[in-house]
């Protein structure tokens, strides 16, 4: 038999994945340069989901852009409001009640629990776990439902208010709570019976997505991403806000800066969320749930039916906003994917000069390309999940 | 390896661990509901479509006076006054388009005069976009669907916020001292 020789060319073979890809957690565009199954280049697309947000939030009062920051990271509104609620009291100078503070920090938790649960479930679907997916919703819908008895909105919260929340707890919300957090441990011993030790699991983790602290850093990550390599910065440690400075918790670290360790860290942090939660119902004080600052809050409304000078006052804030003081503020608070900041400068009007977004999806997605080339393209995926990004955020 | 890590390794503990806890599950109660024939109540202070307020005789609470247009954060309440006989003012149109609504319950939180509430209702979906243009006329029925009897004042009084109480603290506020175990558990 006649022996035929051909020579192979190979070409680089360009593909975009998303915008419309169920892993890609919303509406985010990689266009992979690939080589066989290697990828040469990744290249992010974002901006599919910007709808302005900063522009719109300049348009609006202090008080009424507060559902705008709802509408970032839409799986973790209580910490959005949170974030947003206290970069503008430290504007305003002023500051909510002890009660408020406790609340704060109680629905914040819950809102962490709830954003990694949503992560925990994505993350392990994509890699090709099902049950944890619908396990994981099961405890999300007992938060969901907490939510919806606390302010009346399951996802879209806009429930703290800029000198303190919008309305006092009741005693049956805080009956359920507790019982959600007596009962919370043992479910995320069902999810680490499930992952944790899986082979497959580990498998396709361990040693994925490697990066270095000093990498890490440089890349301006924050959160558990950047945790996971190991770098010990949270900002309800190192600048408290609400009550932080008064709950104890650790900070679990990663050592690797892989997937793996990111998952460990996310895990770790659900339960130091949850007992959180739990010092914060048991030491709840007594008393106001919203700050005495006649000037930056709305008034009473019983008073404003029987009284002429709180019914102006309420015409006047709400139709031109607070006279706030000059300046500008920068304020970071920890929401479920790393820090998100606030930054407000004021020239003295009701509506902010210039309102500025740090978000941290930004910031994590543009570290994609550095964790994604050189691998294959089935560790895209997992790369994807595990730095926990949100369009929403990411596109403002 | 360990005999330990080979034992485990090669009967397929951890997987057999994760079989064994979805085998119990499907022994446990489905949490899941069938929905359209069970339905969940709304949680009270439930912010769904919006309606306009009467009074005891049947008259529409609303003066026109736009507080609620104006703190919209997207804007989607539009508010046509007229002058009417005896100088008083006459709200011709009361429109909101539902699709914009962000349902944050601010119009309620600003109207000095309790005239426009959210209600409970969640379930409003059409063919076209026109029926979710709330008139004047629509929202007002809403308060007669959904608003029956007196039922109306103590809803939207929820809403009203910041109370008095809220900037003082009461008497009866939760703590942790009334919290009931709902369930026994370790
Ligand atoms: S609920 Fe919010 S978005 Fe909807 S009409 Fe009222 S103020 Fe506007
Ligand atoms: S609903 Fe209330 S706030 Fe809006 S125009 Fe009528 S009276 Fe004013």
């Amino acid at each position: 038999m006649e022996h035929i020789e051909k020579t192979f060319e190979t070409r680089e073979l360009t593909i975009s994945m998303g915008p419309q890809h169920p892993a890609t957690h919303g509406v985010l565009r990689l266009v992979l340069n690939l080589d066989g199954e290697t990828v040469v280049r990744c290249t992010p697309y974002v901006g599919y989901l910007h709808r302005g947000v900063e522009k719109l939030g300049e348009n609006r009062t202090y008080f009424a852009a507060l559902p705008l920051s709802d509408r970032l990271d839409y799986i973790s509104s209580m910490n959005n409001n949170v974030g947003y609620v206290n970069a503008v009291e430290k504007l305003f100078g002023i500051e909510a009640p002890e009660r408020a503070k406790f609340i704060r920090t109680m629905v914040a938790e819950m809102g962490r629990i709830s954003s990694h649960i949503i992560w925990l479930g994505t993350h392990v679907l994509d890699i090709g776990a099902t049950t944890p997916f619908l396990y994981a919703f099961r405890e999300r819908e007992v938060i969901m439902d907490l939510f919806e008895m606390l302010c009346g909105a399951r996802l879209t919260v806009s429930y703290p208010r800029v000198g303190g929340v919008r309305n006092d707890i009741s005693q049956e919300f805080l009956d359920e709570l507790y019982d959600f957090v007596l009962d919370f441990p043992s479910k995320m011993d069902d999810y680490e019976t499930l992952v944790t030790e899986n082979r497959v699991w580990k498998n396709r983790t361990v040693g994925i997505g490697v990066i270095s602290a000093e990498e890490a850093i440089n890349w301006g990550l924050t959160g558990g991403t950047l945790r996971g390599s190991g770098v010990n910065y949270d900002v309800r440690k190192h600048a408290p806000y609400d009550v932080y400075d008064r709950v104890e918790f650790d900070v679990p670290l990663g050592k690797n800066g892989d997937c793996y360790d990111r998952y460990l860290v996310r895990i770790g942090e659900m339960r130091q969320a949850n007992r959180i939660i739990k010092q914060c119902i048991e030491k709840l004080p007594a008393g106001p749930v919203m700050a005495d600052a006649p000037k930056f809050t709305l008034p009473p409304k019983d008073m404003v039916l029987k009284d002429m000078e709180h019914l102006i006052h309420q015409f006047i804030l709400i139709t031109k906003g607070p006279t706030v003081p000059e300046g500008e503020v920068y304020m970071g608070t920890e929401v479920p994917k790393g820090e998100l900041g606030f930054y407000f400068v004021s020239d003295g009007t009701g509506k902010p000069y210039r309102m500025r977004v740090r978000a941290p999806s930004f910031v994590h997605a543009s570290v994609l390309p550095r964790l994604c080339e050189g691998g294959l393209i089935a560790d895209v995926i997992a790369n994807i999940g595990t730095i926990d990004i949100v369009l929403g955020e990411c596109d403002r | 390896m360990t005999t330990g890590k080979f034992i485990r390794t090669i009967f397929f503990v951890e997987i057999l661990k994760g079989l064994t806890l979805t085998f119990k599950s499907m022994l446990t109660p489905a949490v899941t509901r069938r929905y359209p024939k069970v339905k969940r109540p709304a949680k009270p202070g439930f912010r769904g479509l919006h309606a306009l307020a009467k009074n005891e005789e049947g008259k529409m609470k609303c003066v026109g006076c736009g507080l609620c247009g104006a703190y919209c954060p997207s804007q989607c309440i539009h508010i046509y006054t007229t002058e009417g006989e005896d100088h008083n003012k006459v709200v011709d149109r009361y429109e909101i388009e539902v699709l914009r609504c962000v349902y944050c319950g601010f119009c309620v939180e600003a109207c000095p005069f309790g005239a426009i509430s959210l209600s409970e209702h969640y379930e409003y979906s059409d063919y076209s976009r026109d029926a979710f243009y709330m008139t004047k006329e629509k929202l007002l029925s809403n308060w007669d669907k959904y608003f029956a009897g007196k039922k109306g004042e103590a809803y939207y009084r929820k809403f009203w916020r910041p109370q008095s109480e809220d900037f003082t603290g009461h008497e009866g506020q939760a703590k942790f001292e009334k919290v009931k175990k709902l369930k026994v558990k370790s």
